[in-house]
């Protein structure tokens, strides 16, 4: 099928073989692309009881299915296995250059099982697949790391690499992508770089020099160049490509969306220093752009904070608030300077920021002891302390041990500390208060990956906007509670389209568009609804590879702050998110039991059915009778 | 196409065409504003511009085939997203076989202002026009649009003002639907005309109105 290159880079680093294996057409056709085939392919090789971080777990890197071709924006693509952080699903995504990189040498994913002797790296270019020796990187930071390869492997090399904290299998760590020159993109969530880690993979490099034919390039190119002056000039777009996601935080800190003070505090003076124009003036030199992108979000740092230089990619919404307000941080250049030390690291932002703040609560309440600290004060707005615990935690030493294991293994050793522990299946909530968007608790507590903002993004919709693509035509209020269930669900669906797809969340484009876009890439008829269908489909299979892993739908679940305590003033004052309502909805609406299982009609009509009895797997069968 | 078909899909097509380039050129719609269908006489299927794609030149392969449930029979891009307010007016007013829906600039100010547009003023809005029907503004896409459309056309409208939004032609075939939105804007400059000098806009006697009605058996 056009637009694919129907094949994967297979790797198996126990016993040393590479083979390029074909993509079945069928897979391509039912799954797309991107987080939906990486779905497919972690169903077939990973059993759900696997150990994580052994040898069995397969780490998927997959291309979306637009990527590298013309349409902009498409460079996403998403890594995953089963997750260190979860325990069930875990996916990352990153965009960039590097998946482009890979379709060009010929690959639309890459498949890693097994785990090397000893480090390893692995090059692939123009299909050519090659094991190299990493002993001499083992070590060195991401940024290092990527500036070694490049000087060994020459220009034009893109890489993916583990940082320290990859290495030592922090649960928290991320995969990095092209450090060097302009600051990297990060495939942050859930654990991946420790998947890398254990596997003792140090990197994957890539380089290719052939290129992605689409069915119908002349309508194609026609088509985009209409439509994209119209969706060029989408507000939010123009503000993306203005300030970049620091545009979102004076807005949503009128929500009362931003969270403080680990999720306690609604106002915070700080906030003006952090909100896009401040930020700009303060230490923003520039903007890039990933691959064939025309809004190029990606903020340029440069500045200097305690004799350290901060260059590159160290600024985005999330990190403001991981690494800003959530710890009371309102330097913004203190901030980069903590980002750009994750970055090299290799540990997510979200995740790091979010049980640090934990830590600081539960040591300020007395409920961590000053023995287990060495002599650290943690306490909020001191970007010292943060430091040193981002250094523990990457080496996994004193409390840092603690923390490698995220903020829910952390919270079940400190007694009374669970109800702040902010996640929600093991992953560390993103930095959106749902009780300002009540969508988005739901959207957190049902995501497969454990508390997602990417999937569904329905604070959007709560924002007023309609999608009737997809038969979202009202107007809908972000306090709420009523009607919620269908949109997540709704939204979610269509979020395992666009992933799978390989396009950024920041375009501003409606499901019917990027049905018409998929078609003419490929040379077959889809509809938005088509693919939404499939995009159900993809979700579902995510959901029962949980529940093989043995979740269940009390792991459908917020933490105490967001579900009892109103913040006190703030755009959210007084709301809590009522939870067990929209799950009810929720359910309902996607054809599951109360426990949360897919019911057998539902598989069978998602074409599901078939799929898992067809498993090699014992663990799915269990499944199946619960579903039953 | 076969001697007895009297209409053919690819006229069709090359009609719509045709009229979003005559609109666009006279500024009653925008470059990427407005959008029209057509279908044949009967038929439960219908074709309508694409979503975002300038108006003003338009191929007959950018053009969508739907269904009255809003599914695409034949077309890559995306139909426009006023679909569900065309198929809902398919569906109950099965005389209509074109929808021309624009931007009016005149009319609009002129709904705006609080003025009603007077259909009584020259001999050809009263042959042509015949009813008017107005909606309060429901937001553009979406099916409360479409219901309260659907409503509007079910009392025999054949032109239609959405508040803040618009105006929609129906016709019989795309000519007259198109012929309908054209002399919308052209008596709602004639009376602008006349507010403007201050004067209220002067109506054909009621009479005289009675015997065209008579004569053309409206």
């Amino acid at each position: 099928m056009k637009c694919y290159r129907g094949k994967v880079a297979y790797v198996d680093l126990g016993s040393g073989k590479i083979e390029a294996r074909e993509i079945p057409e069928d897979y391509l056709l039912s799954f797309i692309g991107g987080t939906g085939l990486a779905a497919r392919l972690v169903f077939d090789l990973v059993d759900p009881r696997a150990d994580p971080l052994s040898p069995e777990n397969a780490l998927v890197f997959m291309t979306g299915a637009l990527t590298g071709t013309m349409m902009i924006t498409s460079a996403r693509m998403t890594v995953a296995a089963k997750s260190p952080l979860t325990r069930g699903w875990g996916e990352a995504h990153a965009g960039g250059f590097w998946g482009v990189e890979l379709k060009k040498a010929g690959y639309d994913g890459v498949v890693v099982v097994g785990r090397a002797e000893k480090p390893t790296y692995i090059y692939i270019h123009d299909e050519e697949i090659e094991l190299k020796d990493a002993s001499g990187l083992w070590g060195l930071d991401a940024y290092e790391a990527d500036v070694e390869l490049k000087k060994t492997l020459g220009g034009g090399v893109r890489t993916a690499v583990i940082g320290p904290a990859g290495e030592r299998l922090v649960s928290l760590a991320g995969i990095i992508f092209d450090a060097r020159p302009d600051g990297p993109r990060v495939a942050g969530r859930t654990g991946m770089g420790a998947v890398m880690g254990s596997k003792n993979l140090k990197a994957i490099a890539v380089k290719g020099s052939g290129r992605v034919e689409v069915a119908d390039p002349a309508r194609l190119r026609e088509y985009l160049r209409r439509i994209i002056p119209s969706i060029m000039s989408f507000p939010t777009t123009q503000l993306y490509a203005t300030y970049g996601t620091t545009a979102e935080v004076a807005p949503l800190y009128g929500y009362g969306d931003l969270p403080i003070k680990n999720f306690s505090l609604g106002v915070w003076d700080g906030v003006k220093s952090l909100e896009a124009d401040a930020v700009a003036k303060k230490i923003v030199k520039g903007h890039r752009a990933c691959f064939n992108c025309p809004i190029g979000c990606w903020r340029y740092v440069e500045c200097e904070v305690d004799g350290e230089r901060v260059v590159g990619r160290a600024v985005e919404y999330e990190s403001l608030g991981a690494l800003g307000s959530l710890l009371m941080i309102s330097d913004p250049a203190k901030v980069a300077k903590l980002h750009q030390l994750c970055n090299k690291l290799g540990i997510d932002v979200i995740s790091a920021g979010v049980t640090i703040a934990w830590l600081i609560e539960s040591y300020e309440r007395g409920l961590i002891g000053e023995e287990k600290l060495e002599g650290l004060r943690p306490r909020w707005g001191d970007h010292r302390v943060v430091e040193k615990l981002l250094e523990l935690m990457a080496e996994r030493r004193g409390i840092g041990e603690l923390l490698a294991k995220g903020v829910r293994e952390a919270s079940k050793k400190v007694e009374g500390s669970e109800a702040f522990a902010m996640h929600s299946k093991g992953l560390e909530i993103p930095m959106h208060d749902p009780r300002a968007f009540k969508g988005m608790g739901l959207q957190y507590a049902t995501s497969n990956r454990g508390a997602c903002h990417l999937y569904g993004f329905v604070l959007r919709i709560e924002q007023g906007e309609r999608v009737t693509d997809l038969g979202i035509h009202e107007r809908v209020q972000r306090f709420d509670v009523e009607g919620k269930g269908r949109i997540v669900a709704i939204m979610q669906d269509w979020s395992e389209v666009v992933e799978s797809m390989g396009i950024c969340k920041f375009l501003q484009i409606s499901p019917g568009h990027v049905a018409s876009i998929y078609s003419l890439a490929v040379g077959r008829k889809f509809t938005a609804k088509s693919l939404h269908a499939r995009g159900t489909a993809i979700f579902n299979l995510k959901r029962v590879f949980n529940l093989a892993c043995g979740m269940s739908g009390e792991d459908d679940s917020l933490p105490d702050r967001l579900l009892k305590e109103p913040l006190s003033d703030g755009g959210a004052a007084g709301q809590v998110v009522e939870l067990d309502r929209m799950l009810r909805e929720y359910y309902e609406y996607r054809g599951w039991s109360e426990e949360g299982y897919p019911r057998k009609e539902t598989l069978e009509k998602l074409g599901l059915l078939e799929i898992l009895k067809g498993s090699r797997f014992e663990a799915y069968k269990e499944v199946l009778e619960k579903a039953a | 196409m076969s001697e007895f078909e009297l209409f053919s899909e690819d006229e069709l097509k090359q009609e719509i065409i045709r009229v979003s380039k005559t609109l666009y050129e006279r500024s009653l719609i925008t470059a990427l504003g407005g959008n029209i269908s057509a279908r044949i006489p009967g038929a439960s299927e219908f074709w309508i511009t694409p979503s975002q794609v300038f108006k003003g030149a338009l191929k007959p392969d950018d053009l969508v085939k739907l269904n009255l449930d809003g599914e695409i029979v034949e077309g890559l891009l995306k139909p426009s997203i006023e679909w569900p307010m065309h198929a809902a007016v398919y569906k109950v007013r099965p005389d209509v076989s074109a929808l021309v829906h624009a931007h009016n600039p005149m009319v609009l100010g002129l709904s705006l202002a609080g003025k009603k547009l007077k259909t009584t003023i020259t001999d050809e809005a009263v042959l042509l026009l015949r009813r008017i029907e107005e909606v309060e503004f429901k937001f553009p896409g979406t099916k409360y649009l479409a219901e309260a459309v659907a409503e509007a056309a079910s009392k025999g409208a054949r032109a239609i003002i959405l508040k803040n939004h618009g105006v929609l032609g129906l016709g019989t075939n795309i000519l007259e639907a198109e012929a309908i939105v054209e002399l919308l804007e052209a008596i709602a400059t004639i009376e602008f005309v006349c507010y403007t000098l201050g004067k209220e806009p002067t109506e054909i006697p009621p009479e005289e109105i009675e015997v065209a009605k008579k004569y053309w058996g409206l």
